[in-house]
């Protein structure tokens, strides 16, 4: 290990509380996203992430019919078709910091060719706004006062 | 005519450490990896090609530096940065007892000649009613405000924001949105006095026709029998009516089952004492 020191700086503010992290991975290769889903499943036991489920959606396959030749010759086409793999990972009860570590490290090792979408779920209370109806505290106001 | 150093292979070890021959995503270099891959089309009644100089196991993305050993080490010293969740909410239930409000983002990563994606300032926002403090009539008129925002099975209020560019605006307008529905809906205007009876969400048998008709019947025929005088409170407090009206609410409220009808039936036959019938 080179000799360079991290300053770790610790935090007093409240984590946010994810409920639910939902990675759906999309490539083009089915293989890759195999390799990767070992990867990203060792990756959240190795750091006490509970994974609820790992499921594969099925494939969609994009298909462009175009002629074969640049002039005329109608009837002599060539089809092409473009398949997008899916793989969608859902961990559950993550904190701000957990998810920042593992979102990092998945991210940082995705493949070429590969691409992620990350659905969060963030649990919060309700504001301290909403918790009474405003209106038992405001002062009296005139009746004929035109509200806006 | 001369001679190549022989491959790096050849001096590896069984038990080496094969997190220092890659320590990070590189491309397959056939000198490095001591393992016998073949890949490709196969040449007629033949194998595969072999590995090296094979273009398609250098253009094929590895895992090399991904083994199990080697994702371990990582995340061990990845582990001092993680904080645990509180075990006080290890179910989904209680989660929503403490922290009613979810909301949900959406970030996308992908290769491309921008990083940024327009999608990812979508906001949604999730509330059960339940856990906001109404009362009957807020509840009723946010309903009526909200329209389709609201799943009844579920109680639960969905609001999705993407008029705005950043995602932390959307989320502050969400907010905003649930805030002044709230608010609003604590209000009485003068002109919701005048909600008819097309506007109620469900039936209420107090001052409806059915309870005319009921009385009517009921006193024209205690009027016929030349009974004296009961009052409409006395027939309103009676079983035979507090049946009726229980059962015409199922029927409106619920729909027709089997169940409803024959319970309406019952109560119609109680209250106009016909016994004979089947």
């Amino acid at each position: 290990m080179p000799g360079e020191a991290y300053c770790v700086s610790i935090s007093d503010e409240p984590e946010t509380l994810y409920k639910r992290l939902s990675l759906l991975v999309k490539g083009h290769d089915k293989a890759v996203l195999d390799s990767y889903e070992y990867f990203a499943v060792l990756a959240a036991k190795e750091l006490g992430i509970s994974v609820e489920k790992v499921h594969k959606p099925p494939k969609k396959i994009e298909r462009l019919t175009l002629l074969k030749s640049v002039h005329i010759y109608k009837k002599h086409r060539v089809q092409y078709e473009m398949r997008t793999h899916y793989m969608c990972l859902e961990l559950k009860y993550l904190t701000s910091s957990t998810a920042a570590v593992y979102l990092e490290y998945v991210q940082r090792n995705l493949p070429e060719g590969v691409a992620m979408e990350v659905k969060k779920t963030k649990i919060e209370k309700i504001p301290e706004h909403i918790q009474e109806p405003v209106w038992d505290t405001l002062p009296q106001v005139e009746e004929t006062e035109v509200k806006s | 005519n001369f001679r190549h150093a022989p491959p790096r292979t050849e001096k590896m070890a069984v038990d080496q450490d094969w997190s220092s021959v890659y320590p990070t995503a590189a491309a397959f270099k056939p000198a490095s990896v001591p393992l016998p891959i073949r890949m490709g089309y196969p040449v007629k009644r033949g194998v595969p090609p072999p590995k090296e100089g094979n273009l398609e196991l250098i253009k094929i993305p590895n895992f090399l530096h991904l083994t199990p050993p080697a994702i371990k080490k990582h995340c061990a010293a990845l582990k001092d940065f993680c904080t645990e969740w509180p075990s006080a909410l290890d179910s989904d239930e209680k989660c929503e007892q403490h922290f009613p409000i979810e909301i949900e983002t959406v970030d996308y990563v992908s290769a491309g000649t921008s990083i940024r994606n327009p999608k990812a300032r979508v906001v949604t926002l999730r509330v059960k009613l339940s856990n906001l403090n109404l009362d009957d009539h807020a509840k009723k008129k946010l309903i009526k405000l909200v329209g389709d925002r609201y799943c009844k099975d579920t109680d639960m209020l969905t609001i999705t924001t993407d008029r705005c560019p950043l995602r932390r605006q959307n989320y502050d307008y969400s907010i905003h949105l649930l805030t002044v529905l709230y608010h609003e809906s604590w209000k009485t205007e003068m002109w919701e006095s005048e909600k008819t009876e097309e506007d109620m969400e469900e039936y209420i048998w107090e001052n409806s026709c059915s309870q005319k008709n009921a009385l009517d019947t009921l006193l024209r025929i205690k009027a016929s029998e030349n009974v004296s005088n009961v009052t409409e409170e006395e027939l309103l407090a009676s079983e035979v009516v507090k049946n009726y009206r229980n059962s015409v609410i199922a029927l409106k409220n619920e729909g027709e089952t089997e169940n409803n009808v024959s319970q309406y039936k019952e109560s119609v036959k109680k209250l106009l004492n016909i016994q004979a019938l089947p």
